[in-house]
């Protein structure tokens, strides 16, 4: 499972790429510190390489909501897989990011 | 100007710094009091006397003043606020903050005859103890102020005495200003009691007397009606629930025909044991342990859809309500639709 960060103006990036289950978990949690940082500005958490989302990727993608909603600024969920649009609407959190 | 006077004026000039320190607290300790009391104002502002408008006042009456002090408005401060009501309840409070001098307040609301308008504001002359100083705090509503605003522009900007016909207009209008700012006083009122009797309601379950909009749909999600279908479906994997808002589900149930929130009451009655068999379908064969607070009334949606013959379209209509219109919204609702179709909704 890896994580890159891109800055882009008013825009902060995330690309997900592999399996973010449980063992993937706290690293990635490290990796996206920066995001929350950024959190002033619309954070993309771009989704195009993730194959998988366990609960505690769920947890972290809440975290990175929650620190933007504090700021005024939104998450875009970008370019999920069936599998994990169906963990999405299965949870009720479809309607919580805005998913491209 | 007498000697008097330019003695005063060079005493005015040794204070500023006093007065500009006597201001700033002033309106700190206004605005520290209206934020402790929730209270919201159009505007805290005040100002020191102006050199040139000083030496206007002591032109005109400096002979009344015996020092610098008497004089009660070098400093100056003012609350404009949204309601009429809210002009006494800020009295009370500065009557709390500083030490008043009676003699020299004066409520202007007060001094019209029965059949006169003009201005209206209050005028509290206060003093803090560590200062020598008073100064002047003026309590108005936004109307009053703006008429006050207004009619000081027009007196300075014509230099000549204003015949009594426009002096007459202008004093008309404070008169329906007054009868705007009891209004707005009154709407008010009569809103916040109409939320209390909504919540009352609510609370007593005698949900076919509210009408749902989104004032009433807020008190009936205060009563947590989807909790008890949510833990259900927590139970499923002994999920953690996380809080979302869910507001924007009004207009789904209004779109569902919901004129009441009693008819909101009895479709989600009707659909809840669907809603938690749909849930169990989807969640029972993952380890998914969190989900949101949306899920029940979510879920219920969904099956109301689907047995009302609704189908694919009438899902993707609903997650435009919910998520806004968005492309990916038709694959969610294909989705939900195929892991419904199981179930002979």
């Amino acid at each position: 499972m890896t994580t890159t960060i891109q800055e882009n103006g008013n825009q902060v990036l995330a690309f997900f790429s592999g399996r973010l289950d449980t063992a993937a978990a706290v690293q990635t949690a490290e990796e996206v510190k920066p995001l929350l940082e950024a959190a002033n500005k619309e954070i993309i958490l771009d989704c195009t390489e993730l194959e998988y989302i366990s609960s505690s990727g769920l947890r972290i993608f809440l975290s990175i909501r929650k620190e933007a909603a504090a700021h005024g600024s939104k998450v875009i969920v970008r370019n999920i897989n069936a599998d994990i649009r169906q963990v999405f609407m299965m949870t009720g959190f479809v309607s919580l990011f805005v998913i491209e | 100007m007498d000697l008097h006077c330019e003695m005063m004026m060079e005493e005015y000039q040794a204070a500023l710094p006093e007065l500009e320190r006597l201001l700033q607290e002033v309106l700190a300790k206004l605005r520290e009091a209206l934020e402790r009391n929730e209270m919201l104002v159009t505007a805290v502002e005040g100002r020191v006397k102006t050199r040139k408008s000083l030496e206007g006042k002591l032109a005109l009456k400096g002979a009344k003043y015996a020092t610098l002090s008497d004089i009660t408005d070098l400093v100056g401060a003012r609350i404009v606020t949204f309601y009429t009501d809210d002009v006494d309840r800020i009295a009370a409070m500065v009557e709390q903050l500083f030490e008043i001098d009676w003699t020299n307040s004066v409520d202007k609301r007060m001094l019209h005859q029965l059949d006169s308008f003009g201005y209206n504001s209050l005028h509290y002359v206060c003093k803090m103890p560590e200062y020598d100083f008073r100064f002047e705090l003026q309590l108005r509503t936004t109307l009053q102020h703006a008429w006050a605003s207004i009619n000081h522009d027009i007196g300075y900007k014509t230099g000549v005495e204003i015949p009594r016909e426009y002096l007459r207009r202008i004093n008309r209008l404070a008169g329906i200003l007054e009868m705007a700012d009891d209004e707005f006083s009154r709407i008010r009122t009569e809103i916040t009691d109409y939320r209390r009797r909504v919540h009352q309601l609510v609370q007593n379950g005698k949900l076919d007397d509210v009408q749902l909009d989104g004032d009433t749909f807020s008190s009936y999600l205060q009563a947590r009606p989807f909790d008890a279908l949510n833990r259900r479906i927590a139970a499923i994997n002994q999920a953690e629930i996380q809080e979302v808002p869910l507001n924007r589900y009004l207009r789904v149930f209004s779109a569902f025909g919901c004129k009441t929130l009693g008819d909101v009451q009895r479709l989600v009655k009707h659909y809840e044991e669907d809603a938690y068999r749909l849930a169990r379908h989807q969640l029972g064969n993952t380890d998914l342990d969190i989900i949101s607070s949306a899920v029940g009334v979510q879920n219920i949606c969904i099956v109301c859809i689907l047995a009302s013959g609704g189908g694919k379209m009438g899902l993707v209509r609903f997650f435009d309500a919910i998520n806004g219109h968005n492309t990916q919204n038709e694959a969610i609702a294909e989705m939900t639709f195929n892991l419904a179709k199981n179930l002979q909704l």
